[in-house]
């Protein structure tokens, strides 16, 4: 949580009860209009050091693009009262949030982005355009999977068909160089209702897991793989109702679909959380989401909690089990591996987890493509005119990919997964699926 | 040009500057000498608050209906340099009720339009106000630039072909015949535009008749010739938040006190102030205990100036002024008017007229006053016109300000450069091509600094109070160099050092009183990477004696001592 203020939320009290002096009557006034939040203080942190604007990755290629010093702390102590003038150049923002881990002094660099474009969208974009529709639908992809995955051959059909790609293009804005990813057959949450639920029950090893949209409907083989590596060290799992994280509609400023999406996830997780369960993610942008964007946008009933329980899944296993252990005593048969960090995993601390644990495999070689960012952040390379520069960022992780002795790609995050394959041809796992091979196969 | 007469008005704060133009506007040939920058005394030391006359109007309603006069026509006239903020009287449980229906009484006297807000509907305007707040009266209180007011007013009078020398310190009065006839000055470096290193010449500039509008600094003139002028010169501290906490004025509605306003100013807040009796106006105590009582006392109505970031604190002198033998011990209770002291009549001095007291927000008027009392001495008849003709920058700002170009500039950079350029804002931004940010603190691009340094030479101080570049969070730290740059090559590096170092001195002076958390850790960064990018912790050519270079190892060939290198590593001296 950063230093600038919980935001209210519609029937939540917009201060924060230890700041209610004692004896004082409680007094629920609505001080932020319409869920405007005033993020000024934040730059009260800034030292205007400029380490922000040096790790941005759209800044490195985009010259015309201010960079997150200007986008967060600058804008918002130029903005005054009833100036709602937020450059449009937020919107070149990909949110990959690297800003936030580059400051050394704690500015809440990504949500006063966060904000900015939520505030620019609702308030200078033109909800007719089609700029404005195809983001709306690109931040809720969750939608059009629901739908695709209720006729998945027929949608891999026509999305994989290259004359639908080159009108997407033309007339919607998505970029027709990319391949969609295909819907899979069954989707997970299918997969689990028919193996009946969890297979393990345990009274202190609970964990409530957050698959997102893409292990649902796209790579239920993750999402699989999360289930019986945990079972296999003794986890009972729920797997409850739950909508998007979030994080494709904060980065094109859908900021109330992110709310709506948020109260269901917060409320069925919260009470799971009260229950003893701790909530795991496979995909590394949920887990960011529901631990940092959650308190930081929202305040829900049990936002806190939520935020507070939330882990990566290979994270929460190395923190509780011996995984070290058993990924020494195991092997598997290849192949080597190119594994790329994804910013949002690093943002966590995570970056370097599944190269320190899989080096001790016997049977695979792994090795960490370098620090640059894929350059596609979520919706961001999706998008007709940002695809070049989504590229030009890529580049870096390309050429060490080349390097790299495997010819098989890695990573926790699905977007940067796509980026990888778009390009460099590999196929691209997730570490759950090698711990399976490792640990449950066997 | 002979039969025009000639005026000589010493000192360039609002009020100088506002009878020059009054004066040059009625056709009289006007100069204006002042030994600083423009606002370098007291108008540049204020915090910026353009009085609805709420203040007033328990104590003095005299000028609490001026104040509410004159904010109307500056809100006209100079809408370039104003902010239509609103205010607030606000009353904490521990403030009585009978000042507060006082307070509402008074303003309704003096025809100051108000409304009352329940606690409640006062955070809803301003949400971080404490939660104890009972009630607050609302008042039309404003925020105001004294820097581009006073800029605005001197150009004016330029345009009506006055001549304004600033860095013209007046050395002596000249007197003959028992009347002033002029005044000595001493030009710091040369007549014009401010060029570091240029000579300093002496002038000696006759007028038909002398002004002497210093303010807290009249004394030292009326000594000059003898004169006795007691102004009672009264400090005051200003503390300068980083963000603005609030965008409407706040005061604290209970009878006079120290620290019981908050200004919102541009992008920051400004606390204000105290009130102290001092000896000489250039020398006084600025201790920090009264910085600490600022925000102490603030809290309890803005809780969260507990924790934010202050970026520096200042201190001003008001030229406070009482007839002799009033007899008022508390400089608090010495009344704001103004007045006119007329040598001639009082010590039998001709040719010369002093004005004293007052305050800010009346400038206009008080320039008025004194411009029909210079006419009516040189019998000249020719009507005001201040408060119909707008300043420049200010003239249709607001029909402007909607169909303002973006001029290539980020939207946050565009609205504030056009609000400080007000119509000048295409004439100015227009120029440069490319045009970049140079201040990102404020938002200033290089078209404003090549402006303002057409304007006011290798002054950076005044490039500063033109545009703001080096008044935000970093405090010069990330721009001071770059503005600095923005003199090459038309002055040279010797000069533009010179002025980067006294800007920087400027910056770091008010930086001193704000040296703990935030404000602390960004002198500290400011200060390692002046150090290690420009050497400005000890730079080899600021050195009295040279470094004897051949001395050090050379890295050449250890083993047979033989030097084989040749390249200077010093970077040479200034100029080479």
């Amino acid at each position: 949580m950063s230093d600038a203020e919980s935001p209210p939320d519609d029937d939540v009290p917009s201060v924060p009860d230890d700041e209610i002096p004692d004896g004082d009557e409680f007094e629920p006034v609505q001080v932020f209009p319409d869920n405007e939040l005033d993020l000024r203080e934040g730059a009260d942190d800034c030292y205007k050091c400029s380490t922000c604007d040096t790790n941005c990755p759209v800044a490195e290629v985009d010259d015309d693009f201010p960079g997150p010093k200007f986008q967060g702390p600058e804008q918002w102590r130029l903005k005054q009262k009833d100036d709602h003038d937020v450059d449009d150049s937020i919107m070149d923002c990909s949110n990959c949030m690297r800003c936030d881990n580059a400051c050394p002094s704690d500015v809440p660099l990504s949500q006063m982005h966060n904000e900015a474009r939520g505030e620019y969208v609702d308030q200078q974009m033109d909800k007719l355009s089609v700029e404005y529709w195809r983001n709306r639908v690109l931040a809720n992809y969750r939608i059009s999977a629901w739908f695709a995955s209720k006729v998945p051959r027929l949608a891999n059909a026509v999305m994989g068909n290259s004359l639908v790609r080159q009108v997407g293009e033309k007339v919607f804005g998505v970029t027709a160089e990319r391949e969609f990813p295909e819907f899979a057959q069954q989707t997970f949450r299918q997969w689990w209702a028919e193996r009946g639920g969890p297979q393990v029950r345990s009274e202190d090893k609970r964990v409530a897991y957050f698959h997102g949209c893409y292990a649902n409907y796209n790579t239920p083989e993750v999402a699989k793989a999360m289930v019986r590596v945990f079972e296999h060290f003794g986890y009972q799992i729920a797997v409850p109702d739950q909508g998007c994280s979030g994080t494709p509609m904060y980065a094109n400023g859908m900021l109330d679909d992110a709310r709506r999406d948020a109260k269901l996830n917060i409320k069925e997780f919260s009470e799971l959380v009260e229950e003893g369960y701790d909530v795991v993610c496979s995909c590394t942008s949920c887990s960011m989401s529901l631990r940092q964007e959650y308190p930081e946008l929202f305040s829900f009933e049990g936002t806190a909690e939520v935020s507070a329980s939330t882990y990566e899944a290979v994270e929460y296993l190395r923190i509780h089990e011996d995984l070290n252990d058993a990924i020494s005593a195991a092997s598997v048969d290849g192949p080597d591996l190119a594994y790329h960090a994804p910013c949002h995993a690093r943002n966590q601390g995570l970056d370097r987890q599944a190269v320190e644990l899989f080096r001790d495999l016997d049977g695979v070689g792994i090795e960490d493509v370098g620090e640059s960012c894929s350059g596609i952040s979520g919706t961001y390379g999706w998008k007709a005119e940002k695809y070049d520069k989504s590229m030009a960022i890529g580049e870096e992780m390309f050429e060490h990919m080349d390097e790299a002795e495997g010819e098989t790609g890695m990573t926790e995050c699905p977007t940067c997964a796509m980026q990888m394959e778009h390009g460099s041809g590999y196929e691209i796992r997730h570490p759950l699926e090698l711990l399976e091979d490792a640990l449950v196969a066997a | 040009m002979a039969d025009t007469p000639s005026v000589l008005v010493i000192g360039g704060g609002s009020t100088g500057c506002g009878i020059a133009r009054d004066l040059a506007m009625r056709g009289l040939d006007v100069t204006l000498v002042e030994k600083g920058n423009l606002t370098h005394g007291t108008t540049g030391r204020m915090h910026g608050l353009l009085h609805s006359g709420g203040r007033y109007a328990v104590s003095d309603q005299a000028s609490a209906r001026e104040c509410i006069q004159e904010t109307r026509v500056l809100e006209e006239i100079a809408s370039h340099c104003v902010e239509e903020t609103g205010g607030l009287f606000v009353k904490r449980p521990e403030d009585t009720e009978e000042y507060f229906e006082r307070k509402l009484r008074g303003c309704d006297e003096c025809d100051i339009p108000t409304e009352v807000l329940s606690g409640r509907e006062a955070r809803q305007r301003e949400p971080y106000l404490a939660k104890d707040i009972d009630k607050a009266i609302t008042v039309p209180d404003g925020a105001i630039d004294p820097f581009r007011l006073c800029v605005a007013n001197a150009v004016s009078a330029e345009n009506h072909g006055a001549r304004i020398e600033t860095h013209a310190e007046v050395t002596d009065l000249l007197v003959e015949a028992g009347e002033v006839v002029g005044v000595e000055v001493r030009h710091q470096s040369g007549k014009g535009t401010r060029s570091h290193g240029a000579a300093g010449t002496i002038e000696e500039i006759e007028a038909d008749y002398v002004v002497n509008a210093t303010g807290a600094w009249a004394g030292q003139i009326g000594e000059m010739a003898g004169v006795d002028i007691e102004v009672r010169p009264s400090k005051g501290v200003m503390t300068v938040m980083n963000v603005r906490q609030v965008d409407t004025v706040i005061n604290r509605c209970k009878p006079k006190g120290n620290a019981d306003i908050i200004v919102p100013h541009e992008t920051t807040a400004i606390l204000g102030t105290t009130d102290a009796e001092v000896d000489d106006p250039e020398d006084y105590p600025e201790e920090q205990w009264e910085v600490d009582l600022m925000i102490d006392e603030l809290s309890k109505l803005v809780p969260k100036l507990q924790s934010a970031r202050t970026i520096r604190s200042y201190w001003g002198v008001r030229p406070l002024y009482e007839p002799p033998g009033s007899g008022t011990t508390d400089s608090e209770d010495i009344t704001r008017d103004f007045f006119l002291l007329d040598h001639a009549e009082r010590d039998g001095l001709p040719g010369m007229t002093s004005i004293v007291g007052g305050k800010f927000t009346t400038y206009r008027m008080m320039a008025e006053d004194i411009s029909d009392h210079v006419c009516a001495k040189l019998g000249v008849s020719a009507t005001c016109r201040t408060a119909d003709v707008a300043l420049p920058g200010s003239k249709n700002y607001r029909v402007l300000e909607d169909a303002m170009d973006d001029y290539g500039l980020t939207s946050p950079i565009a609205k504030r450069s056009t609000q400080r350029l007000g119509s000048r804002a295409e004439e100015v931004l227009s120029i440069t091509d490319p045009n970049p940010v140079v201040c990102g603190c404020e938002g200033v691009t290089r078209a404003e600094l090549q402006d303002a340094i057409g304007q006011a030479g290798t002054d950076l101080n005044a490039v500063r109070i033109r545009t703001r570049a080096s008044m935000g969070n970093c405090q010069g730290g990330f721009c001071t160099h770059a503005m600095a740059q923005e003199l090459h090559p038309e002055y040279d590096a010797a000069q533009s050092y010179a002025a980067l170092d006294e800007l920087y001195q400027e910056r770091w002076k008010g930086q001193r009183h704000a040296l703990w958390g935030e404000q602390l850790s960004q002198a500290m960064l400011t200060y390692a990477l002046h150090a290690t990018t420009m050497n400005r912790d000890s730079d080899p050519v600021d050195r009295e004696e040279a470094i004897d270079f051949s001395a050090f190892d050379d890295g050449g060939d250890a083993a047979t001592g033989t030097d084989t290198r040749t390249t200077a590593a010093d970077g040479g001296a200034h100029g080479d």
